[in-house]
């Protein structure tokens, strides 16, 4: 028996450098690794969470943000059930990009996967894009939004829980199998509203 | 009764009691199934013991005996590998692994399939954990697995997770640098392993979808990259090398092309190509070539032009800083680089169209590249000498018969503009295709001429050669050097000269082929070499081509037959140097050089002692008075007074009569000699002598149809021509009196002997064997070439009088004068 009742792909994408290895780090060992290299290729972990007195295993892919690595980590986004696309609020640059994040996205994942906006970094004092930019981003293209910091642990193991619970939610009203790779179609998705704070349970 | 019955009650209640307790606690075991308890047994009381391998032979008998329990053990063994990952016991896990793998080995195939699936999320769960160690160990189990022939497919299991964790692995960057490399060993190892299960059987997952082609080749490339140098070998030895990932990442890249059959090839070239685009690989292009060479070494010899197809087909493809229209360039020359370095592994396995294709595709590149070059860039003229290099590499190794269907093919595509009307992109193509003509001839070795110049690849040189810029006309004389010199006499002829004895020449009697070669297209060539000499747009570089042009002919082809032709295009050479108006003082001076050093090279291939002796006599009095009419040749000649121009100095010339006796003296045929010379001095004539050359040509291909329609017809046409006629009716001797008799119109007997000859020869064409006609209609061509050449001098005659045939010299000096409408044909019923 496998112990664990749902299976979910989840891969990270962003610029180089945004945090998203620390974020991983962070959400399945605990702790902020300090100097952390740039990732190369791909890098994987997994976690088993509990939702409603359930296991859910989590599969983490944790892609390389530089650029040459971009058709590797490509190759990753179709089976994901769903994106975590992380800027860092401290890093204009990084927010400017993610509209070509968008389109790798929309080119190479399969269209209903869910989307989530990640402004990292939220504990650094140099803050240059104002929560409600972000916000506004990710309504606009129909993502849901969160702002952590994997250095102070914080929102981090929300993202992955609510990821977790609605891809569950997802999962059980489409009565996905376990293992099936290809996501049904996301019903009812909505963008955060205001109160940002329960934006992945609108 | 009542306390009765409550004892019995109650020691029913004690025994039941006390059987349960036992059953809980002692035989408990016992009563677990026999499976359990075997696999139970096999695990020590402490880890490091190591697998119990008695009870391990126990388990194996059992399961060999009762296949049916396998796929239960394969489940129990997982359930307690999970719970010891869990509390993190790894070498019960590492036990518990090898006994899986034992298992497997010892398990015949038919029954194995549920075991397999457990085994394979064992690996999972395996690959799952963060410890390096047990990532190592689940793909050396996962190995294992792979190399095991499995006769019943299993048309659910799917690879997608293994590919992308062993790809991830791939890319390990552990702070451990030694822990790091045996990871991605792992990683490489686990892909081939992946490889090997699912490429042979269609059924199960297929390897090649983009999904995973697109982790596996760059994880394999990522580790190849990373060598410290690269050494390509054309095979590996699969033994050696498993120790670095960049070996062993080679060796699967190797396999994976391998196995790759026409429909996969491109399947693994697009995520090679992008690769390389993405991490900058093409400059310096050194790990290109190398891996490009790997794929083309062990591709498939059939599919190898599906590599350079598709490389070729990314030559223009987009790559990092693709906005930039410079490093485009250089990108574009990068990859083309890579193209000429491995399109000649290719060419040994092509055949037919794709050679063509090959061809055609690398002249469209070139094409484009042209269009390109408005701001001549020297970028664009590597890439486009990339282009040529990739040309030459490919034609280097393909059959010579090849060579010539490539050269005729490129000939075909060169642009043949007239004369100075040309855009500047069609020279310039014109020049490229040259290039690429000469690249691909240089490695043409010639062995008989006809073979190396079939007649219509020689009309599209030589009409090339009438047309083109001073550049591409010494391009054309450098293919013309390549394709003719079979002797290696080209370096060392490059500039005119008169002592041939000190250059070392290789002269060897020519062969039958070679002359019935130049009996057919003589005079095409030395026609168009002629005309080429008399353009005024000329350089010192175009003259001297043509010198070596004409003087390799002379080589290669000299005969006791050829001596009157050579000594007679000598003439014209030295006449045109005299009366072309259009040519400056230099060139005149220079056609004189030409013109002596190549007089001087017939006595050095043919014996004609009178010859020497007569030439060495105009050099020695030439080197008194004239230095200037001798070689070398100079780009000017400033300080010449008007007196001592070429054309005031007839006494210092060869003369026709003269040249005709010493050859007379050798005891060789001079009626050719002696002849008017059929080459019209100026451009003037140049469009008319282009129609007879190339109807000489087009009549030369279809001989098996002239045999038996064309002579006859001819023998009419020619008849019925009144001017033909007549000139036909020349008798042997070469008098004034006997011109205007015949110009009169033929006598009787003529007449007569005309119609007998007619007869004959219709006779002979009804019953002579075949290859008599053949030999008997070969030179039937040259007659009317001639004739025709005639006619034409006649009709031209009137305006110029100087030019042509006539010998000025002789009408000053110690010979008879000769005028120039005394034209004798004794050669006209040779044949």
């Amino acid at each position: 028996m496998e112990d664990y009742k749902f299976l979910f792909k989840v891969v990270l994408v962003g610029n180089a450098g945004v945090g998203k290895t620390c974020l991983v780090r962070r959400f399945t060992q605990g702790l902020f690794p300090p100097g952390q290299g740039a990732t190369i290729g791909v890098d994987f972990m997994i976690k088993t969470v509990e939702v409603d007195g359930e296991k859910v295993k989590l599969q983490i892919w944790d892609t390389a943000g530089q650029e040459r690595f971009r058709s590797i980590t490509q190759s990753y986004y179709r089976s994901a059930h769903a994106l975590i696309l992380v800027y860092d609020i401290s890093c204009q640059p990084t927010f400017d990009c993610l509209p070509d994040w968008l389109r790798e996205i929309e080119e190479y994942a399969n269209n209903k996967v869910l989307r989530i906006l990640v402004g990292n970094k939220t504990d650094r004092e140099d803050r240059e894009i104002p929560r409600h930019i972000g916000e506004d981003f990710a309504q606009r293209h129909g993502m849901y939004f969160l702002e952590t910091s994997a250095k102070e642990a914080e929102n981090v193991e929300r993202l992955f829980m609510e990821i977790a619970v609605e891809l569950m939610e997802q999962a059980k009203c489409k009565e996905l199998p376990k293992y099936d790779g290809s996501l049904g179609p996301i019903n009812g998705k909505t963008t955060s509203v205001g109160d940002s704070s329960c934006c992945l349970r609108s | 009764m009542v306390p009765l019955r409550k004892i019995l009650h109650r020691a029913c209640f004690i025994i039941s009691r006390t059987v349960y307790m036992t059953c809980c606690c002692g035989c408990c075991s016992a009563l677990r199934p026999r499976y359990k308890r075997l696999v139970d047994n096999i695990f020590p009381a402490s880890p490091q013991d190591g697998l119990v391998k008695s009870n391990m032979e126990k388990l194996t008998f059992y399961s060999l005996s009762s296949p049916e329990k396998l796929d239960r053990i394969g489940e129990y063994l997982f359930q307690k590998a999970s719970r010891d990952i869990y509390r993190r016991r790894h070498g019960f896990v590492i036990i518990a692994m090898e006994a899986m793998d034992q298992l497997l080995v010892a398990c015949h195939s038919q029954t194995l399939n549920l075991f397999v699936e457990s085994f394979l999320k064992m690996v999972q769960k395996l690959l799952e954990s963060t410890d390096p160690q047990l990532q190592i160990l689940a793909t050396q189990s996962f190995v294992r697995f792979a190399n095991i022939e499995e006769d019943t497919p299993s048309y659910h299991r799917r690879y997608d997770f293994f590919v992308s964790k062993f790809s991830a692995m791939c890319h390990s960057n552990h702070i451990d640098k030694s822990t790091g490399d045996k990871i991605r060993l792992a990683g490489i190892q686990g892909l081939q392993g992946v490889i090997r299960k699912t490429v042979s059987d269609d059924l199960v997952e297929n390897i090649w979808e983009a999904q995973h082609m697109d982790k596996i080749v760059p994880s394999l490339l990522y580790n190849m990259q990373s060598a410290e140098k690269y050494e390509t070998v054309s095979c590996m030895d699969s033994a050696v090398g498993a120790e670095a990932p960049a070996r062993l990442a080679e060796a699967c890249l190797r396999e994976l092309v391998g196995r790759a059959s026409f429909g996969h090839i491109r399947s693994v070239l697009r995520p090679v190509l992008t690769h390389f685009d993405r991490h900058e690989l093409w400059i310096p292009n050194e790990f290109a070539v190398h891996t490009f060479k790997i794929i083309m070494f062990s591709v498939q010899a059939q599919y190898s032009y599906s590599v350079v197809e598709a490389l070729m087909q990314h030559l223009d493809g987009a790559g990092p800083g693709a906005g930039d229209a410079r490093a485009r360039t250089r990108l574009r020359a990068a990859r083309a680089t890579v193209l000429s370095n491995i399109v000649a592994i290719a060419a040994g396995d092509s055949v037919g169209p794709s050679v063509l294709e090959i061809i055609n595709n690398l002249l469209t590149n070139l094409r484009a590249s042209v269009a390109r070059d408005s701001e001549k860039e020297s970028d664009e003229k590597l890439y486009q000498e990339a282009l040529i290099n990739a040309l030459g590499e490919f034609a280097d190794h393909l059959p010579d018969f090849q060579k010539i269907d490539i050269m005729m093919f490129i000939v075909n595509k060169v642009p043949s503009a007239p004369r100075g009307k040309g855009t500047r992109a069609d020279s310039m193509l014109q020049s490229i295709l040259l290039k690429s003509l000469l690249k691909v001839g240089t490695t043409y070795r010639t062995a008989e001429l006809s073979k190396a110049f079939p007649a219509a690849f020689l009309e599209a040189l030589l009409r090339v050669g009438s047309g083109a810029e001073p550049a591409a006309r010494a391009l054309l004389q450098r293919i013309l050097h390549t394709l003719l010199d079979r002797r290696a006499n080209a370096p060392r002829l490059t500039r005119p000269t008169l002592e041939y004895a000190e250059l070392g020449l290789t002269v060897e009697k020519c062969s039958r082929q070679d002359l019935i070669f130049i009996s057919k297209h003589g005079y095409a060539l030395f026609g168009s070499l002629y005309d080429g000499l008399q353009l005024e747009s000329n350089t010192m570089e175009n003259i001297e081509a043509i010198y070596t042009t004409v003087a390799l002919i002379c080589i290669e082809l000299g005969s006791e037959e050829t001596v009157g032709d050579m000594l007679q295009l000598v003439l014209a050479i030295q006449q045109s140097g005299i009366s072309n108006p259009v040519l400056s003082v230099a060139q005149q001076c220079q056609l004189q050089g030409v013109a002596i050093s190549l007089a001087v090279l017939v006595p050095h291939v043919c014996t004609v002692p009178r010859l020497a002796e007569y030439l060495n006599k105009i050099i020695e009095a030439r080197r008194e008075e004239a230095p200037h009419m001798l070689p070398p040749l100079m780009e000017s000649y400033d300080d010449l007074t008007s007196s001592k121009l070429p054309a005031k100095l007839p006494y210092l010339m060869m003369d026709q009569m003269a040249l005709c006796e010493c050859v007379k003296a050798s005891g060789l045929d001079t009626a050719r000699l002696a002849a008017p010379s059929p080459y019209s001095a100026g451009s003037v004539a140049a469009p008319h002598r282009h129609s007879w050359l190339e109807a000489g040509a087009a009549q030369g291909r279809d001989s098996l149809a002239d045999i038996t329609a064309g002579p006859p017809t001819e023998l009419d046409s020619a008849n019925s021509s009144p001017g033909v006629t007549r000139a036909a009716c020349g008798s042997e001797s070469a008098h004034l009196e006997a011109w205007r008799r015949a110009a009169g119109g033929p006598s009787e007997a003529e007449r007569r002997d005309l119609q007998r000859r007619r007869a004959t020869l219709n006779s002979a064409f009804r019953t002579a064997p075949f290859d008599h006609l053949k030999h008997i209609t070969a030179p039937k061509y040259e007659i009317q070439d001639k004739l025709e050449e005639i006619f034409n001098s006649i009709t031209e005659e009137p305006l110029l009088p100087m030019s042509g045939s006539c010998s000025p010299a002789g009408q000053k000096s110690y010979q008879q004068n000769v005028p120039p409408y005394t034209k004798y044909f004794p050669e006209l019923f040779l044949y």
